[in-house]
């Protein structure tokens, strides 16, 4: 009898299970705190790793209580006999398993950290929704919200002592498990307990699900509007355990069938839970990217360090970060460089760099960490996360920067894949069409989701990189640790903060339209390295072996300032809209700070939250501020602001204070020139290229931009001639308002795309565009009237003689270009357009970018023609800005107007 | 005896719920006073979620409707909850579920320096 008493069943493995659990969970006492549950359960396992193995021996041996007490029902479950029990005693168990599972989740509560307060939220208004009695049980359940200690009561005496008189009740007054039972499970739960740590979220990952036992659940309540349908499932679950204990008969057969049949399903749920279900209970596939950060974060499980790889009391005297206490500030207690924002006692290291904070072990706590946070995959992890900079994270792939829209869309259409060179597209998007080769060989490398994979600061060669593109510096000590050995803690870090500089800017833009090196005045020539003069400070060279020449820099280089006090942040990190080109994304306008009239401005009070915090970061207390606005979107200028009816900027960096100047007379007094944007007058020169080849190479060595790596075959530039001359104009028309803007030969080029597509027939494409240019060489005085108006190159006829010349009493303009003409067109290889003619159709990299009509010529040419005769600054002609026509009126004999047959 | 178990019982259910009901009460209707950012269109802020759009401040609960998981977080211009996605424009309206009822609004006064928020709880 003693022998059969003694086998081991699942029974009396949970009874020795349940005794593990109260011994463990006595000594569990000792550390915890139920005033800071998650702090005292992080420190345990920061800083007490005897604590974090009893914490571990706890939660294992309730959940094999859990597992086997559930195995034991359903022991009884398959077999067809009755069980037979008394209906109160029926009664008592079916409540008894109720009171298991409020045990387990109590103690799931108990750890207080994110899984935890949702769940608890759950529960709470689950049990609110119950009739008549809901608010007060939710309230004895749980107490009051700021509290954990009615929760902590119930799990550790109210639920606790249920168990144990049912258990005792149910197992016929037997305490004890076979010795040998509790021995086994002892120790197994001892290896379990050392070997995986019991869960706890860091806080920072937004992927929230509750114990494993309920997931299966929480996919029936993400089912259902109404939850508290829920409930009567659990009240048709004890019934049925009910009837499984005290039935007889087909009733019985029923309820053990049916209790099967909802564990199966009950089993799959829970399966799609732990496995399929991530952020926000999305469906997750293992192959979808992030599956290991939403779905596996769950399973960290680190082993039990019971001497940790760390100085103990450093780890105590660690910081407490957003909460919790995380392991990694016990090695890495001397890391500085960072901002305050940004500094390990603010947020971290786990907030940018992920990794297991609640591992004691290198390997484990580095185990999926972020080596570079910042990267656009990843920065939703970092960045991005929930009490960081998440809007701004959210928005920052929709920009132009991580899109290349306009970039790839122009392409696609001087490729002839589109028709239209306006179409959204986007760098993750391209295809194998001939046009998205050449771009992934030759274009797309400078957009901010290419990765930083290197440490380093940011210089000429960095392309991409995410946040670190702009928000990264080195300090010269942290730029010195680089050179510090494999393995070894370095604590000079780099910072991250608003100090962007030119140079953030320079690696990328110093190429296509080559604003940075415009800017800084410098010309890229077609010159090779070895050919550039030596020790000449007029030539400079950059990264890619790139000769360039001094030019005229922009004024507001020469003043002092940079790329970012022009351009904020909703510029250049998106707004949230996807843009087809860079003037459709760019918001600032040299009327916004070189403004007539009053000031268009906004109060600090009134400010949205990012440019009040940069404004606050940038300028000190900002209380009483007024600050300019953008005229297009409205956005503020943080580093503007009017005193005493004067409008001031304030470099961003050098914190420079400059009063901001009105246009001059000329450029508002009248409306001879009001259709023209300020960049076709204020622009000194912009850099141009005509005569670029481009063909597909199946042999040559080349690279995959999008992929990062080598390749054999791709496409091959060779390009013409680089001048720096001043632009030219063109017409930009959006509905009913027309403007002039500089443009400049942007392609005019040849395509060979007989080697790609294996189509010799149809291979060569040849296209003359113009594209709109921000020249970023902006000049305090404007260019004279000669210049445009006596000027073939900025009417768009290229480089040649413009003569006017009057005979026999008539007036001629005359024409001689300085190219050649080409033999696809018949234009001169740098014109837009012939002499007195226009085109249409596919003219420009823009479809609403086109050239001069004939009747705007003529209209400049008319006023040229007075110039060839009168000075720019003769009274004459400054009449003419007030009135044209009424000058011509008054012209004498002598003033022959051009004729235009 | 079933009898004088079942009376027990409602007895005891009978105190129970008066008790509870009655210590509930004496917590007090909440009333707690924040700082207010009204640079800031949406504020999270534990149990509220404070909204500056149109000059206007409307405080939400920041407890789903659906079951009083804390929304902690806006993803493109949406207040999302954590525990079953379902979706809130920055009214407080239900966008997607499984939430079929909006966020409750609670009563609000802003103090005359615009510093701070008193909320109704």
């Amino acid at each position: 009898m003693a022998k059969k008493n003694d086998k081991t069943t699942f029974g009396t493995l949970a009874v020795a299970m349940f005794w593990l659990v109260i011994l463990s969970g006595i000594l569990l006492a000792v550390p915890f705190n139920v005033e800071s549950p998650y702090l005292s359960v992080s420190t345990m396992i920061v800083a007490n790793p005897w604590a974090a193995l009893i914490r571990n021996y706890h939660y294992w041996s309730s959940q094999f209580f859990l597992v086997f007490s559930l195995i034991h029902l359903y022991d009884h479950f398959h077999y067809k006999e009755k069980i037979g029990l008394k209906k109160g005693l029926a009664f008592r168990l079916s409540i008894g398993v109720l009171i298991i599972f409020l045990a387990m989740i109590t103690g799931f509560l108990l750890k207080g950290d994110s899984d935890s307060e949702q769940a608890r939220q759950i529960l709470q208004t689950l049990a609110e929704r119950v009739p008549l009695i809901g608010v007060s049980l939710a309230f004895s359940l749980l107490g009051h919200p700021e509290s954990y200690q009615l929760i902590y009561v119930h799990h550790i005496a109210t639920f606790t002592v249920f168990i144990a008189v049912i258990m005792i009740e149910h197992s016929r007054r037997k305490y004890w498990p076979p010795v040998l039972d509790f021995v086994i499970s002892a120790i197994g739960v001892l290896a379990f307990s050392y070997l995986f740590s019991a869960p706890l979220h860091d806080n920072l990952n937004p992927a929230v699900k509750g114990p494993w036992y309920f997931v299966g659940f929480q996919e029936i309540l993400h089912w259902l509007s109404h939850p508290a349908w829920s409930l009567l499932l659990f009240l048709l679950l004890l019934i049925l355990l009910y009837l499984v204990n005290s039935a007889q008969g087909k009733t019985m057969f029923l309820s053990k069938r049916s209790l099967l049949i909802f564990t199966a399903f009950y089993l799959v749920l829970t399966i799609i839970g732990l496995f399929f279900r991530g952020e926000r209970w999305q469906w997750k596939n293992p192959w979808q990217e992030n599956y290991r950060y939403e779905v596996l974060n769950n399973f960290k499980s680190p082993i039990v360090k019971l001497t940790p790889e760390f100085d103990l009391g450093t780890a105590i005297a660690s910081p407490v970060i957003q909460g919790r206490k995380e392991s990694c500030l016990a090695c890495h207690s001397e890391t500085h460089g960072l901002t305050d924002s940004h500094s390990p006692e603010a947020i971290g290291c786990v907030s940018c760099h992920g990794g297991n904070p609640f591992a004691t072990g290198k390997n484990q706590s580095h185990n999926n960490m972020i080596l570079i946070p910042g990267n656009l995959a990843t920065a939703p992890q970092s960045c991005g996360t929930t009490q960081c900079h998440p809007e701004i994270v959210e928005r920052v792939p929709t920009g132009l920067m991580a899109t290349l829209s306009g970039m790839i869309s122009v392409d696609r259409f001087v490729f002839n894949e589109q028709d239209n060179p306006d179409e959204l597209a986007n760098v993750h998007h391209l295809g194998n069409s001939a046009a998205d080769e050449h771009l992934r060989n030759l274009c797309v490398r400078c957009h901010l989701g290419n990765p930083k994979t290197e440490y380093g600061p940011v210089n000429e060669s960095s392309r991409g990189g995410g946040c670190l593109a702009c928000h990264l510096n080195y300090s010269p000590e942290a730029e010195a640790a680089l050179a510090m050995v494999r393995d070894t803690i370095i604590n000079a870090h780099p910072s991250i903060s608003l100090a962007i500089s030119n140079n953030h800017c320079f690696g990328c833009h110093s190429r296509s339209g080559r604003i940075s090196t415009s800017y800084e005045g410098w010309h890229e020539t077609t010159l090779e390295a070895k050919q550039m003069p030596a020790n000449d400070n007029n030539y400079r060279l950059i990264e890619g072996e790139r000769v360039f020449v001094k030019k005229q820099q922009d004024v507001h280089h020469e003043l002092g300032m940079e790329c970012i006090d022009c351009h904020h942040s909703y510029e250049v990190m998106g707004d949230g809209t996807l843009y087809a080109h860079q003037e459709d994304q760019a918001d600032v306008q040299c009327i916004d700070c070189h403004f007539y009239g009053n000031a268009r401005t906004i109060k600090a009070e009134n400010l949205d939250n990012e440019s009040a915090i940069i404004a606050a970061l940038r300028l000190g207390n900002i209380s009483g501020k007024e600050f300019l606005v953008t005229g297009k979107r409205k956005h503020a200028l943080v580093n503007t602001f009017v005193e005493n009816d004067t409008a001031f900027l304030q470099t961003k960096n050098s914190k420079t204070k400059m009063a901001l100047t009105r246009p001059a007379e000329v450029c508002t007094r009248s409306n001879a020139h009001s259709d023209l944007a300020c960049s076709s007058c204020h622009s000194s020169w912009v850099p141009t290229c005509i005569g670029c080849h481009n063909e597909y190479d199946p042999n040559e060595p080349s690279y995959n931009m999008v992929a990062n790596k080598e390749q054999t075959g791709g496409w091959v530039e060779f390009f013409g001639e680089y001048e720096a001359k001043l632009p030219s104009l063109g017409m930009r028309t959006e509905g009913e308002k027309s403007e002039v803007i500089p443009v400049a030969p942007g392609m005019i080029l040849t395509i060979d795309k007989s080697a790609y597509t294996d189509d010799a027939d149809n291979s060569t494409i040849f296209h003359r565009l113009y594209a709109p240019v921000a020249p970023h060489t902006t000049t305090k005085e404007g260019r004279d009237c000669k210049s445009c108006h006596n000027s073939s190159l900025a009417i768009g006829y290229g480089e040649g003689k413009l003569e006017y010349e009057i005979a026999d009493g008539k007036g001629k303009w005359t024409f001689s270009p300085l190219y050649q003409r080409d033999v696809n067109d018949g234009l001169p290889a740098d014109a837009w357009i012939d002499f007195l003619q226009t085109r249409t159709g596919k003219v420009a990299t823009r479809s609403n970018v086109s050239p001069l009509s004939v009747k705007q010529q003529q209209a400049i040419l008319t006023v040229g023609a007075c110039l060839t005769c009168h000075d720019d600054d003769s009274k004459i002609m400054q009449a003419t800005l007030n009135n044209f026509e009424e000058q011509l009126q008054k012209r004498s004999s002598t003033c022959i107007l051009p004729e235009w047959k | 005896m079933k009898v004088a178990a079942v009376g027990f019982i409602s007895f005891f259910a009978f105190i129970w719920n008066k008790l509870t009901l009655q210590h509930i009460a004496t917590s007090g209707a909440e009333e707690v006073s924040v700082p207010l950012n009204m640079n800031k269109e949406v504020q999270f802020f534990d149990k509220y979620i404070i909204v500056n759009s149109n000059h206007q401040t409307k405080v939400f609960s920041s407890h789903c409707s659906h079951l009083g998981c804390k929304i902690d977080k806006m993803e493109s211009g949406k207040l999302v909850c954590p525990c079953h996605g379902s979706e809130y424009d920055l009214q407080g309206q239900v966008i997607k579920g499984p939430a079929y009822k909006n966020l409750t609004t609670l009563d609000s006064s802003v103090s005359d320096d615009g510093k701070s928020i008193t909320i109704k709880a």
